[in-house]
């Protein structure tokens, strides 16, 4: 018993680390998407930013993919509830995750201005879009989210979708996950671009990490009176992976912030989040875009790690019938099955790392607008 | 409640969007082997051309590749959007192999498809070969993980349903991995996608020979297309054959409505049917021609057994379904109380659980409890009739299928006789035939498609459960929604592909084969091939 | 040193595809199947275009010939 609870929460973080690869890699792509327009003033300039993320955008594409594999494998129920519950928002995000790939690919291929002026709106929308989903998910999964199953297993939905787009704290969430993405965006656009474009760029990812900054700030605050979630009977971690007849669950103001009373050293992670955004601003106004990408990088786990370690053991807590919450315990697969996936992640992360790393080398330096006017082969 | 319409929309949207997605994943099966050959042609002989052929074809694999990404994406999300009560009742066993296709082997085949698009002057020759051989096999363990998973809804083999958590728990990886209806279905599937790669490339080239343009370069890829498409169709047959034997055993609703087999065939006399209109209202043919001495060899490969027929499997799901139906009471009543006496009770009919699951649609209320021993024998005889899928379809895109199959031996056949005698350009017909068929292994695809997963039904996991439990509790709204979406976004995108592979295929390779000029380099070459980028051709 | 790396490695890459054959040759006999398959359909289109290229050095060696 005590391995599977060890699995449970060592898939857990794995969804964590997943969910921060995610955001980082998918995050630059659509933050360049997001900028496109904004930075390039010139075809060139744009081809170029496209250039930038050409040979790299499918495989950060596929941490989308796989965080999608992963949550259904490790999470059977949470998958199978969030998205249902969530459906107008999921499948906005899929339209706009599918509009992007056939953007890069298409957009290039024709020399005509209404053609590529399309598509350019197509990667505003389709990079801005999926970032705000992505936060305002986090947003409203921290307030709860209405919903109950029935006795086969079965989710029923309480409530209505328009709340999941437009509630105020999940549009903060929503914002500040874009301001980031720009953020992350821009820095490879300044690590890779030259000239007015890499100038366009650096401006535009100051103001993102700065206000990510001011808006995790306000969300900090905030949180402190949102209804968190707490278990008011004893829970065994080790229980069958079942949503029915589970310990009960209250509803509290301020319970988000519980586990960092009980464990101060957590509160490590808000701070690193913050020092991520506001020292990665520092460093891009310094010039130093290496730097500022990595401390993006920090600054997505660190919000992302704050939120985990806010919520934990809860993954998506039930506003209308809390006993029915989906935490850590009672919503992952078997022991069985996340003992197999376990040693398939452990042995293919790190080629999976290896391999990327080797494709950022083989493919690294400015990328020259000249060659890419010239080569109708780039995007 | 479940609605019914709801549970239709939501498998008209899965329906709409796999088969769409179906249309390019072949291609992208067949053609990452075919450049691979391309290449491996380029760096033995050291010709040029065939670095130009690399990477013309490559060109429109990549048109292809995007959007083939692009929409296997909404297949990822569709489970958990869509069939909720699918995705929590397989998830544990059935999320395994997709988590693991990510891992293994879309982050290889994503990432390494950059660069061989875009690191064709940063790599070595032998390297840049590597990288195309990786691509090639990433996207084909791509195809294994998912039809791994596929093979699960199938043959639900390597799981155990388990009453407390409600939902199927995995029990045994070789089962699920080595499940030979998941092993014949991949090799059926992703050779099937090598016919597809080689009719593309043929009939692309044939049109060239035709028109007298290019002739050096599709001379070339004509040969290289015709070798493969040959010995890959020669085997895909092999396979649909080994996969029918396989329905024989563990789907024997599919193989039924396959054949059109009303009535069981004994012995080796039974007719196989050539030609039938089958009337699944009335249960029987309007009309139909048959072979005898036919069937039971072809499916069985032996001379007396007996096949059975719909008759029959309608009559041994009636018995089924008493059982299931106290399997779902006991269940029900187990999942409230937890009393040990309700779970030896399911126990006793645990296997038949599937049935009961079934019978619920033609229950007063969807409440099993409600069956009154009056109202019985019709929920018995709907779901009965309910086990069998659609006769009509099933024989149909069956037939189909399969006679496109043996066309295409035979347009591959003469296309590789006359390259190898170099007598091509004396026969016309050939390259007539060979340019008509491009689209046609896509067409037996997405038919061998509709065979697999129509010849399911009505289960999402065979004889475990309906695909009528499976859906999302979703409003008729929320459908209407996503459907008129899908059926905009893909409206553009087949639109947009088409008119850049119609473009693409017509501005051609270009005159460049005889006498290639040398390349000069560029100050920073970064990105693409630098040469190439004079030439009118890209 | 750079040598005794490239041949560890091929090392590694040889003895994954023998295990890879082993395991699919005892349990999974159709994957094996797909393996060689495979192998052989990429062969033989490699073959016949080498073959391609043997032919139309012949014929133009035989058109050569009355020249000299």
């Amino acid at each position: 018993m005590e391995l599977y609870i060890a699995l449970k929460i060592i898939w857990a973080l794995l969804l964590g680390v997943l969910l921060s690869g995610l955001a980082i890699m998918v995050g630059m792509d659509m933050g360049v998407g997001t900028l496109l327009r904004f930075v390039g003033k010139t075809d060139a300039e744009r081809r170029t930013s496209l250039a930038i993320i050409g040979p790299h955008w499918d495989g950060n594409q596929v941490w989308f993919i796989l965080g999608g594999g992963a949550i259904f494998a490790a999470f059977p129920t949470l998958y199978a509830t969030s998205f249902s519950t969530f459906y107008v928002v999921m499948i906005l995000l899929l339209f706009a995750m599918i509009l992007r790939p056939v953007a890069f690919e298409y957009r290039s291929k024709v020399d005509a201005r209404h053609w590529r002026a399309s598509w350019d709106w197509a990667f505003l929308v389709s990079g801005a879009l999926p970032m705000i989903i992505f936060g305002a998910a986090f947003g409203n999964v921290l307030q709860g989210v209405g919903f109950h199953f029935s006795w086969d297993g079965q989710y029923y939905q309480d409530e209505s979708f328009i709340w999941y787009l437009l509630n105020p704290f999940a549009l903060l969430c929503g914002v500040m996950s874009l301001a980031l993405a720009v953020y992350q965006g821009g820095a490879m656009l300044m690590i890779r671009g030259m000239g007015d474009l890499a100038a366009r760029a650096r401006r535009f990812a100051v103001a993102g990490g700065l206000l990510a900054l001011v808006l995790f700030v306000i969300g900090g605050v905030w949180i402190e009176f949102i209804k968190g979630f707490v278990f008011t009977q004893s829970v065994d971690p080790g229980m069958p992976a079942t949503p029915l007849g589970g310990p009960a669950v209250a509803m509290r103001a301020g319970a988000w912030l519980d586990n960092f009373h009980a464990h101060p050293l957590l509160w490590l992670l808000p701070a690193l989040g913050a020092c991520g955004m506001l020292g990665g601003s520092l460093a891009l106004l310094a010039r130093k875009p290496v730097l500022g990408w990595w401390l993006g990088a920090l600054a997505w786990i660190g919000t992302i790690a704050t939120v985990g370690g806010a919520m934990f053991p809860f993954l998506m807590p039930s506003s209308t019938t809390p006993a029915q919450s989906l935490t850590v315990w009672n919503a992952s697969g078997s022991a069985y099955n996340l003992g197999w996936m376990l040693g398939f992640a452990v042995v293919f992360v790190p080629i999976i790392v290896s391999y990327t790393g080797w494709a950022f080398r083989v493919m690294k330096g400015k990328v020259n607008p000249a060659t890419v006017v010239a080569d109708d082969h780039s995007y | 409640m479940i609605d019914p319409t709801v549970v239709n929309l939501s498998r008209l949207q899965f329906a709409l969007t796999a088969l769409y997605h179906f249309q390019f994943v072949p291609l992208t099966l067949g053609l990452s082997f075919i450049l691979a050959a391309m290449e491996t042609v380029y760096v033995i002989t050291g010709k040029q051309i065939y670095k130009d052929m690399t990477l013309f074809w490559g060109k429109l694999f990549g048109i292809n590749f995007a959007i083939g990404v692009a929409t296997g994406l909404t297949m990822e999300f569709e489970f958990g959007t869509n069939w909720s009560m699918y995705s929590h009742f397989v998830g544990d066993v059935f999320g395994t192999p997709l988590a693991i296709e990510g891992l293994m082997a879309f982050f290889m085949e994503s990432t390494f498809v950059g660069l061989m698009f875009f690191g064709w002057d940063r790599l070595s020759k032998p390297a840049h070969l590597a990288v195309t051989y990786i691509v090639a096999l990433a996207s084909n363990l791509s195809a294994l993980w998912i039809l791994i998973a596929n093979g699960f809804m199938q043959d639900p083999a390597g799981a155990r349903f388990d009453p407390t958590t409600m939902r199927m728990q995995f029990k045994s990886f070789s089962a699920l991995v080595f499940s030979p209806d998941a092993q014949a279905k991949f090799v059926h599937t992703s050779i099937a996608g090598y016919v597809s790669g080689a009719m593309f490339v043929m009939g692309i080239s044939a049109y060239y020979l035709l028109r007298k343009q290019h002739r050096e370069f599709a001379a070339r890829s004509f040969r290289i297309a015709a070798l493969f498409g040959l010995i890959s169709t020669l085997a895909v047959v092999t396979l649909g054959d080994a996969l029918g034997r396989m329905d024989d055993l563990l789907q024997p609703t599919k193989l039924a409505a396959m054949e059109g087999l009303w009535h069981s065939a004994k012995g080796p006399a039974a007719p196989w049917k050539l030609f039938a209109l089958p009337d699944d209202a009335k249960q029987r043919d309007a009309f139909s021609i048959g072979i005898p001495y036919v069937l039971t060899p072809l499916v069985a490969h032996e001379w007396n057994t007996t096949i059975p027929g719909i008759y029959a499997l309608e009559r041994a799901a009636k018995a089924k379904t008493v059982s299931g139906i106290k399997a779902i009471i006991a269940l029900k009543s187990f999942g409230a109380s937890h009393d040990p006496a309700a779970l030896a009770a399911f126990r006793k009919h645990e296997n038949d659980m599937g049935y009961g699951f079934l019978a619920q649609r033609y229950a007063p209320d969807q409440n099993l409890s409600a069956i009154t021993p009056a109202l019985l024998p019709a929920v018995l005889a709907k779901t009965a009739r309910a086990s069998i899928p659609n006769v009509f379809v099933e024989f149909w895109s069956f037939r189909i299928m399969v006679g496109l199959g043996v066309a295409f031996i035979v347009v591959f056949a003469f296309g590789a006789y006359y390259s190898l005698k170099n007598e091509l350009e004396k026969h016309p017909l050939v390259m007539k035939a060979a340019m008509l068929a491009i689209p046609l292994p896509i067409l037996a695809c997405e038919f061998g498609w509709v065979t697999a997963e129509n010849g399911r039904q009505p289960w999402t996991v065979y004889g475990w459960l309906p695909t009528f439990q499976s859906a999302s509790s979703h409003g008729i709204g929320y459908m209407i929604f996503s459907l008129v979406g899908f059926v905009l976004l893909y409206s553009l995108f087949i639109a947009a592909e088409l008119y850049l592979m119609f473009k693409y295929a017509r501005l051609g390779p270009g005159e460049h084969a005889v006498q290639p000029k040398p390349l000069p380099v560029p100050a920073r070459p970064v990105f693409g091939q630098p040469g190439y980028a004079n030439k009118p051709w890209q | 040193m750079k040598d005794l790396v490239k041949f560890g490695a091929l090392a590694i890459v040889l003895l994954t595809a023998l295990l890879l054959a082993v395991v699919a040759g005892d349990y999974g006999p159709w994957y094996f199947a797909w393996l060689v398959g495979t192998t052989m359909i990429v062969l033989i289109a490699v073959s016949s275009a080498v073959l391609f290229e043997t032919q139309e050095a012949n014929s133009l060696a035989a058109h050569k010939e009355p020249v000299r």
